[in-house]
C-alpha cells in the first residue's frame, strides 16, 4: 500500500509492510511443571542447584553457571518477592498485556536468587520503588502462560517480630513473682512473653505429607531460620537420613544440631530423646549426653503410640511407647546432669503424675518445664477442661506449653496463649494451616501461633527471654 | 582464490547430535540445544570448562526469537564465555563449522564449540523465508526452497520417464540410509519395487516436484567441538582434520527475477567445487573423495547437484544414481545418514554434514558407516539465497 509522498519525495513512495506470524513455542517439561504449577496449585516453584545453591527462577533444566543437571531439584518459593528494579511502559500496541502506562518489574520472590519479570499494579506508579515488597496475585482464568499470575501488588511491609521485640521492655525474672502470684488466683498473666517452638520433623511426618519436612542438616537448618524469622525461640528436632528415616546416629544428629545453630545461633535447639521408633533406652539417651543440646525432650509413661485412622477407627500401627519408671529417672537424671533442660511430655495426667513421683527425688532442677500433648492415638485428645486440670496440678514456678496432632494444635496453643502458657506448633504435629490446605513450613505455622499471640495482645518471647523463662543458663 | 594462508590446523575432536524429530515437546529450545552439547563434551571427554568460544545458529527468526544465542546460554554452556552468533541462511551449520575452523586456526581461541540448531515445529518458517526477498515484486510467490524448476531441466533433458526414476531411485537410496541411522528423523522403510507407485501416488508440489521427494522439516541439534592441531593430538585419539572450506554466493540470481534459461539459477556449487579442488589439485573429485555428505534439500537438486560437484558430463551422475552407486557399499556413498531429506533441523543441517562426514572418517558412525576405509570426506552446505559451502575433512594431515 503506497503511502502519501512526503514533500521533497514526489517521485518516490514507501510500501508499508505488516507481519503477523502465528507460531508455537514449546515449553518443554520445566516449563511445562513450573506453569501448572501455579495454574492448578497456585504455588511457585524455582529449581535449586546443589552444586553453586542458586535457586533459579523461572526454572530451568541446567544451572548454566556449573551446567549441573537441576531439572528434578524443586523447590517451593513464597509469593512474596522484592522489585530489584522496574520500567514504565507508556505506549500501547497490541501485543503488549496492559493499556500503558504500566510498571513492568524486575521481581525477586523471597527465597529464589534471580529475579523474573511481572506486572506490578494495584498502586500508583508513582509509588513503585526499587526495594518495594509485592504479593503475587494469581489469575482467574488460566493462559497456561506466567500470566497466570495475573500481577504482583504491594505486600504490606511485614513487621518483624524481632523489631517489636527489640522494641519493648524485656521480661526479666524478677517479672516472675508476680506471674505467680496472678496465677494463685486463677488469672493468666498476658504480661509474660509466649515461647514459641517449632517442632519441625518429628519421627513419622515424611515428604510425602508435607515437602517442607527436612530430612538433611541443611534443610533443617533452612526451616530453622525461616521459623526464627517467623518469631519461634526454640525448635524441637527428630534427625533424619536422607531417605527420611529417624535415626539414633550421634554423627548425623550432631551434624543437624550445629548445621542449625551455625545458621540460627541464637535459637534453643531442642533434641527429641524419644528418637523414633523402635530405639533402645540407650540409643535415645546416649545422643542427648553426647551432644548436650540446650533442651531435650523426656517422656513420661508407657503408652500406646499408633496410627489410627481418625474417621473409622482402623488401626495402621500398633506401637507400645516404652518410658519406664527406671526410665523416667535415668533420662531426667542423664539431662539435669549434663545441663540438658527437660522438656517434659505429658501425654495425660498420669504421665504429669509420673513426673512428680520421681521428682521426690530431687532430680528436677527449678523451673519444670512441662509440655501437654493432645491428640497422640494413645494419649488424651485435647479437651478444654482437662488442660485446665493439669495446668492446675502443676508444682509451683512451673511452665507450660502445649502441642495438639491434627486438628487439635490450633485450640491446644490458644488455650495455652490464653491460660499464661506458651506454644508449640510444627509439621511434627500437623501438617496443615487451619484452612486446611498444606503449610509451606513450619514456619508458617510459627506465623499463626504469633498472630494468636498478637490478637491476645500478648508479647512474643526473644530466645533470650525463653532461656531466662525455662530457667536455663543465658547463653 | 586466496587461500592456505592458515595459521595452524584444526581437528574436529568431539561430536554431539540429539535424535531428530518432528515433535519435541518435552524440551525447550536451550534444552534442545543441551542434550547435544552434552552429548558432545562426553564424546571429547571434556567439560564446558575447557572450551574457549562458542560459536551459535539457527535460522534467523525461524523459532521467532530474536538474538537467540542469549537465551540459549542456558543449554550451550556459553555463560562467561566468548560467544558469536551465527546466520547465513541453509549454510549456517556449515559457516558455523567454517567459523570455527577459522577461530581456532587463527590462534585466538584453542578449542571453539559450534552448535547449530533448529525447532521448525516451533517457528513459521514460511514468514520467515517470505521475508527475504524485494517486497516491492510480490516476494510471497517465493514460498520457500522449493525446487520445481530443477524437476523441470532434469525432465526436458533426459525424459520425464527417466529423470522420474532417477528422483526416486535417489529418494529410496536416502531413505534405506536413513533407516540405518538411529538420529534420522524419516526413515520410511521403502523399496526400490515402489518406484512407479510413489510416483503416481506422491501429492505433487510445483511440476513434477513430489512431497515424497521433499526435505523433512524437524526438530533437532547439532554440537561440534573443533580443536587446534596441538590440542587436537592431545586429546583425540582419531581428530579428524579440516583441509580447507569454501563459501561461494550470488544473490542477484533469486528466481524473483524471473527464470533465464541461458543464466541458470544455481551455479555456486559447480563453482565453489572447481575453486576448492582445483586449488587443492584435485583432479578427479569423484575418484579422490570417499564419503560425500551433501545439503540435499530434495531428490532434483540432489541428482542435478551431482554433476557439479563432481564436474560430471552428460548423463554421468544420473547413472551414478540409477547404478546404485551413491549408495553405501558404492563408488561414491553420499549422504549415507539419510541426508537433509532424513532430517532437516535446518540451523542443524549443515552442520550434521560435517559432523557425520568427520564420523565416516572417525570410522565410528554407527549402523550407517560405509564398510571401506574413509581417508578423504567431502561436506557441502546450501541455503538461499543461493550460498555454497563446501569442506572437505582428512584422516591423515598429510596434503
Amino acid at each position: 500500500m503506497a503511502k502519501e509522498q512526503v514533500a521533497g519525495f514526489e517521485d518516490s513512495y514507501e510500501v508499508e509492510g505488516k507481519m503477523a506470524l502465528p507460531y508455537t513455542y514449546f515449553a518443554g517439561r520445566v516449563g511445562s511443571k513450573f506453569i501448572t504449577t501455579i495454574r492448578d496449585q497456585q504455588k511457585i516453584m524455582g529449581v535449586k542447584c546443589p552444586a553453586c545453591n542458586t535457586v533459579y527462577l523461572p526454572p530451568r533444566q541446567v544451572c548454566d553457571k556449573d551446567f549441573t543437571d537441576i531439572r528434578d531439584n524443586w523447590v517451593e518459593l513464597n509469593n512474596t518477592g522484592t522489585v530489584t528494579t522496574f520500567t514504565v511502559v507508556r505506549y500501547d500496541d497490541r501485543h503488549l498485556p496492559r493499556p500503558a502506562p504500566y510498571v513492568l518489574a524486575l521481581i525477586q520472590l523471597d527465597g529464589a536468587g534471580t529475579p523474573f519479570m511481572h506486572i506490578v499494579e494495584e498502586c500508583k506508579i508513582e509509588d513503585v520503588k526499587i526495594g518495594m515488597k509485592v504479593e503475587a496475585v494469581f489469575a482467574k482464568e488460566t493462559t497456561n502462560t506466567i500470566l497466570d499470575i495475573d500481577h504482583f501488588k504491594p505486600a504490606p511491609e511485614k513487621i518483624s517480630i524481632h523489631a517489636l521485640n527489640t522494641a519493648r521492655k524485656q521480661w526479666n525474672p524478677a517479672d516472675e513473682p508476680a506471674t505467680n502470684e496472678k496465677r494463685k488466683g486463677g488469672k493468666p498473666d498476658m504480661a509474660t512473653p509466649v515461647i514459641i517452638a517449632a517442632a519441625l520433623t518429628g519421627a513419622a511426618t515424611m515428604k510425602n505429607q508435607n515437602p517442607s519436612v527436612p530430612y538433611t542438616p541443611e534443610e533443617f537448618a533452612e526451616e530453622a531460620w525461616k521459623c526464627w524469622q517467623a518469631g519461634a525461640a526454640m525448635v524441637h528436632v527428630h534427625a533424619r537420613e536422607d531417605g527420611g528415616m529417624a535415626t539414633h546416629d550421634h554423627g548425623r544428629i550432631k551434624a543437624t544440631h550445629d548445621a542449625i545453630k551455625d545458621r540460627c545461633p541464637e535459637l534453643i535447639v531442642n533434641l527429641s530423646s524419644a528418637v523414633g521408633m523402635g530405639k533402645t533406652a540407650e540409643q535415645r539417651i546416649s545422643q542427648i549426653v553426647a551432644i548436650k543440646p540446650e533442651m531435650a525432650s523426656l517422656n513420661t509413661n508407657t503408652m500406646n503410640f499408633g496410627i489410627v485412622e481418625r474417621k473409622t477407627g482402623k488401626i495402621f500401627i500398633d506401637y507400645v511407647f516404652e518410658n519406664t519408671f527406671t526410665m523416667l529417672q535415668d533420662f531426667s537424671r542423664a539431662m539435669e546432669e549434663n545441663g540438658v533442660k527437660p522438656e517434659i511430655e505429658c501425654y495425660d495426667m498420669g504421665g504429669l503424675d509420673n513426673t512428680l513421683l520421681i521428682a521426690r527425688q530431687g532430680i528436677f532442677s527449678d523451673p519444670m518445664n512441662f509440655n501437654f500433648v493432645w491428640g497422640v492415638a494413645g494419649g488424651q485428645a485435647f479437651r478444654a477442661e482437662s488442660f485446665i486440670a493439669m495446668m492446675n496440678a502443676l508444682p509451683p514456678r512451673a511452665n507450660f506449653t502445649t502441642c495438639g496432632v491434627g486438628t487439635d494444635e490450633f485450640p491446644c496453643i490458644m488455650q495455652s496463649c490464653l491460660l499464661g502458657g506458651h506454644m508449640r506448633v510444627g509439621l511434627e504435629d500437623n501438617i496443615r494451616m487451619p484452612d486446611g490446605r498444606l503449610a509451606r513450613g513450619s514456619y508458617e505455622l510459627v506465623e499463626v501461633a504469633v498472630s494468636i499471640a498478637s490478637a491476645l495482645g500478648r508479647p512474643v518471647a526473644t530466645a533470650t527471654e525463653a532461656r531466662l523463662i525455662m530457667g536455663m543458663k543465658p547463653r | 582464490m586466496a587461500h592456505h594462508k592458515k595459521n595452524r590446523n584444526v581437528g574436529i575432536i568431539g561430536i554431539g547430535q540429539t535424535k531428530h524429530s518432528s515433535h519435541r515437546e518435552d524440551v525447550n529450545q536451550p534444552e534442545l540445544i543441551h542434550e547435544a552439547v552434552r552429548l558432545a563434551l562426553q564424546d571429547a571427554n571434556l567439560t564446558m570448562k575447557d572450551i574457549d568460544c562458542v560459536v551459535h545458529g539457527n535460522m534467523e527468526l525461524f523459532e521467532m526469537v530474536h538474538q537467540p544465542d542469549l537465551w540459549h546460554v542456558l543449554g550451550t554452556g556459553a555463560y562467561g564465555k566468548d560467544c558469536i552468533r551465527i546466520t547465513t541462511g541453509g549454510t549456517v551449520g556449515a559457516t558455523l563449522s567454517c567459523a570455527s575452523d577459522n577461530l581456532a586456526a587463527s590462534g585466538m581461541y584453542d578449542i571453539v564449540m559450534a552448535i547449530g540448531f533448529e525447532k521448525l515445529q516451533e517457528g513459521h518458517t514460511t514468514g520467515g523465508i517470505t521475508n527475504m526477498a524485494d517486497p516491492l515484486w510480490f516476494r510471497k510467490i517465493q514460498a520457500g526452497a522449493l525446487t520445481g524448476s530443477s524437476a523441470y531441466d532434469v525432465e526436458r533433458e533426459f525424459g520425464l520417464e527417466r529423470a522420474n526414476r532417477a528422483s526416486l531411485t535417489y529418494r529410496i537410496i536416502m531413505d534405506k540410509h536413513a533407516c540405518l541411522n538411529p538420529n534420522a528423523h524419516r526413515a520410511f522403510g521403502l523399496e526400490f519395487s515402489q518406484i512407479d507407485d510413489l510416483i503416481r501416488t506422491s501429492p505433487k508440489l510445483v511440476g513434477e516436484l513430489k512431497l515424497i521427494e521433499m526435505c523433512s522439516q524437524s526438530d533437532g541439534a547439532c554440537c561440534v567441538i573443533f580443536a587446534c592441531e596441538q590440542k587436537a593430538k592431545e586429546l583425540a585419539r582419531t581428530p579428524v582434520w579440516i583441509r580447507d572450506h569454501i563459501t561461494v554466493h550470488r544473490e542477484e540470481t533469486f528466481n524473483i527475477f524471473g527464470y533465464d534459461r541461458k543464466v541458470p539459477v544455481i551455479k555456486t556449487h559447480k563453482f565453489a567445487a572447481e575453486q576448492l579442488f582445483g586449488r587443492n589439485g584435485i583432479k578427479d573429485p569423484l575418484n579422490y573423495f570417499d564419503v560425500f555428505e551433501m545439503y540435499d534439500p530434495a531428490t532434483w537438486w540432489a541428482i542435478d547437484w551431482l554433476r557439479d560437484f563432481f564436474a560430471l558430463h552428460g548423463d554421468e551422475h544420473l547413472k551414478l544414481v540409477e547404478n546404485k552407486e551413491i549408495m553405501i557399499g558404492g563408488r561414491m556413498p553420499i549422504n549415507p545418514s539419510g541426508g537433509v531429506i532424513g532430517s532437516n533441523p535446518i540451523g542443524a543441517t549443515a552442520l550434521i554434514r560435517v559432523a557425520e562426514a568427520a564420523l565416516q572418517v572417525r570410522g565410528n558412525a554407527g549402523p550407517h558407516q560405509i564398510p571401506t576405509p574413509v581417508k578423504h570426506a567431502l561436506a557441502s552446505g546450501f541455503g538461499g539465497t543461493m550460498w555454497t559451502v563446501m569442506t572437505m575433512l582428512e584422516k591423515e594431515l598429510n596434503w
